[in-house]
């Protein structure tokens, strides 16, 4: 390991010593605090805690509705993650080709990741309302009626992964055309000489060439998609009858609205818990490694 | 010659003198500014404008300062235990449900203000003393009833209806044409709860007994539960679609906009007329939720106070709230005339808040709001007040949303109303212990 000799060495290693200080403290702290958290039962965040032990964790482990909320997350996560890395790297593909007006529409298509959720959310929200809705009324205007967007628990399950994915999608086409950008020129090329057809380079030359790329950008999608709450409470607040409740909302809903702050706590120290797994087994599978032998 | 030139060591010394007054002068300099921190949970602009302007009269009066922070009213719990578990606790807070005020005062963090509520009358079920004492002074009932188009009814030849049969045939009368008869949200958040329960109560239906046992499927009560299921799965196409997402700016929308005939809602709907949709005023009436034999009556209500938090500065904060209360509280109802209506029995009668435009115009609308706290016939109830004292138990049955879930089932799924209740009080009980 190099020695920190100089002032400006040791004023390298302070800044990161203070760097990794801060992002400890900024996340380990509340997922420490929440772990605390989990094993008292407390009413609110003011109220007398009674050391309850992993009574909080056996108590949510036993609710059909924990187990519900899990799948309706994995449900939710799978839909999303797949459909973004489908439209997100299709999208990358055509963008990548040359075109009049490339740079304006690689542009546009970052649009949707600008928004904020709650502006999309709230156009979601108007464009479906029951009454008034744009797509409502288009809808019963080429005669399949006015769809019970909010009141199906299918249709309403289908609505925010539309939303989800309308929105981060950008951020997978985005980070595959970057990686686009890295594939050697002269491999397709030889690949044509060889008569591959777009699909064969595709397969044989883009997928491998990206998949440690593929690999992060599952990683994260995974992480934020499994973690979701902003746009499904926006749109749905978990509802109709639980159909879109997910572990965030029901540890939210828990710990600061059915005065529980112990069960919430529990809730989400389980679904971070259960994410580790996912990831530790994902990277078994899928080591990052794999870019350096390449490489 | 003194050498003024600073050496490490001086700057040093500086910096340890600073940080040591900071830490330990600061907070002595804080408590000489004796500053008030009032967390208001009323954010039209009319209601801030009215306490940033007793503030500053306060301040001008006897230097204390009185800082004004608004948030939206669900957000006000939150940021109260937030302040709290800072260590910078508000001093007055504006709280709207009797659960968050018990939680505060079980935790030590409120100050008794029996001796000021004492002062006046109050109307009914509105004060939730705790162990004999009050610990908020409310400012708003929160009564929801139904409003409706006279001049629609005119034209259809309706009356007011005084049973669930009467009032589901006119809202099928009233619908068609891209119109609606009625507007009731559904889904699983407080507006349901506030507007769309108020037939059940007229019914008479009781959710807990005097011990705080769940009686809603009980020989008595179910039959009543299962009766005001299947009305309101009746009155469901009478309904606009997504009255699941349906919220309290939805049903003022519908209402103002000419979309629906009838409509629940307190005061705040008639101000909105009056400032939206003023051709509508005159032709809008308003009746309590009727029972199914036109025997009862019911209003749902809601309620909205302010606390006095257990700080350095509680006594001066008391002094603040029996100033203001006594200067200033006319002109707070006043900043949503209609809406707030008062809990205090005296107010009605005082000409300064009589004097208002809006209250002189809509005499019989004032005239029936105080009805429901005179009259001996009128029932009040909401599920976070069920029970025979305040207690923690109906809030949470509250926030589980088991009766939207009901609603849900019956109206969306279409199951059966038993089976709906048998769900329903399945969850209530897991919440009741």
């Amino acid at each position: 390991m190099k020695s920190f000799r100089t002032s400006s060495d040791k004023w390298l290693l302070a800044a990161f010593v203070a760097c990794i200080a801060f992002t400890l403290i900024l996340i380990l702290v509340p997922v420490l605090h929440a772990m605390h958290l989990s094993l008292f039962k407390s009413e609110s965040f003011v109220s007398e805690s009674k050391w309850v032990g992993l009574a909080n964790y056996v108590q949510v482990l036993s609710e059909p509705a924990f187990w519900r909320a899990f799948g309706i997350g994995i449900v939710f996560a799978l839909l999303t993650i797949a459909l973004q890395l489908v439209l997100g790297i299709a999208c990358a593909l055509l963008l990548d080709q040359p075109f009049f007006g490339r740079p304006v529409i690689r542009g546009l298509a970052i649009l949707p990741y600008l928004l904020p959720t709650v502006v999309v959310a709230v156009a979601f929200q108007w464009l479906l309302d029951g009454s008034l809705g744009l797509l409502t009324i288009w809808s019963e205007q080429i005669g399949i009626g006015r769809p019970a967007w909010f009141e199906n628990p299918l249709i309403a399950m289908g609505v925010v992964v539309v939303a989800s994915v309308w929105t981060w999608t950008p951020f997978v086409t985005v980070s595959f055309l970057a990686a686009l950008q890295t594939v050697p020129k002269s491999l397709y090329e030889a690949a044509r000489v060889d008569c591959a057809g777009p699909w064969a380079r595709f397969w044989h030359i883009t997928i491998p060439m990206l998949t440690p790329m593929l690999v992060v950008i599952i990683l994260l999608r995974s992480i934020w998609m499994f973690n979701k709450f902003d746009i499904i409470w926006l749109l749905t607040k978990g509802g109709p009858l639980g159909a879109t409740e997910h572990l965030p909302i029901m540890a939210y809903r828990r710990a600061f609205a059915q005065y529980d702050v112990g069960g919430g706590a529990a809730v989400a120290t389980l679904s971070f818990a259960v994410l580790s797994i996912l990831i530790i087994v994902y990277f078994h599978f899928y080591p990052l490694e794999e870019k350096d032998q390449r490489t | 010659m003194k050498n003024t030139e600073f050496n490490r060591r001086d700057v040093l010394k500086t910096a340890v003198a600073g940080a040591t007054l900071a830490l330990t002068g600061a907070p002595a300099v804080h408590a000489q500014q004796k500053s008030i921190r009032f967390l208001n949970a009323e954010p039209g602009r009319e209601s801030v404008r009215v306490l940033r302007v007793a503030a500053a009269e306060y301040e001008k009066q006897t230097g204390i300062k009185v800082i004004i922070d608004t948030v939206p009213p669900d957000d006000a719990f939150s940021k109260t235990q937030a302040s709290i578990a800072a260590g910078t606790p508000y001093d007055i807070s504006t709280l709207a449900f009797a659960g968050h005020v018990l939680l505060l005062a079980e935790a030590g963090k409120l100050v008794p203000i029996t001796k000021l509520v004492s002062k006046y009358q109050w109307g009914p079920r509105i004060l939730f003393p705790i162990k004999g004492e009050n610990y908020w002074y409310p400012y708003d009932y929160n009564f929801c009833w139904m409003y409706y188009r006279k001049d629609l009814y005119k034209q259809k030849g309706l009356k007011v209806p005084t049973t669930w049969d009467q009032m589901q045939e006119n809202a099928k009368i009233l619908t068609g044409d891209g119109k609606f008869g009625v507007s009731l949200p559904l889904g699983a958040n407080a507006a349901t709860q506030w507007m769309s329960l108020g037939n059940m109560w007229a019914e008479g239906v009781s959710m807990l007994d005097d011990n705080f046992k769940l009686i809603l499927d009980n020989a008595q009560m179910k039959p009543k539960v299962i009766a005001y299921l299947e009305y309101m799965k009746k009155l469901s196409p009478s309904m606009p679609q997504g009255m699941t997402q349906a919220l309290f700016g939805t049903v003022l929308g519908q209402y103002s906009g000419g979309q629906i005939a009838h409509a629940p809602y307190a005061g705040r709907l008639m101000e909105v007329l009056e400032d939206k949709a003023p051709a509508l005023v005159a032709d809008t009436g308003f009746f309590m939720y009727p029972d199914s034999a036109g025997k009862a009556q019911a209003v749902n209500h809601g309620y909205d106070g302010w606390v006095i938090l257990n700080t350095p500065m509680r006594d001066e904060s008391v002094k603040f709230m029996e100033w203001f209360t006594d200067r200033h509280y006319i002109n707070f109802l006043h900043s949503a005339p209609l809406h707030f209506q008062p809990p205090r029995m005296d107010i009605y009668d005082d000409p300064r808040w009589r004097a208002h435009p809006l209250i002189e115009k809509h005499a019989d609308l004032v005239a029936f709001m105080k009805s429901l706290l005179t009259r001996n016939d009128v029932i009040i109830k909401s599920i976070d007040t069920e029970g025979p004292t305040i207690d923690l138990r109906p809030p949470k049955m509250f926030e589980t949303f088991a009766i939207c879930d009901a609603l849900q089932n019956v109206m969306i799924k279409g199951m059966p109303a038993p089976e709906a209740l048998e769900i329903m009080s399945a969850k209530y009980r897991t919440v009741l212990g």
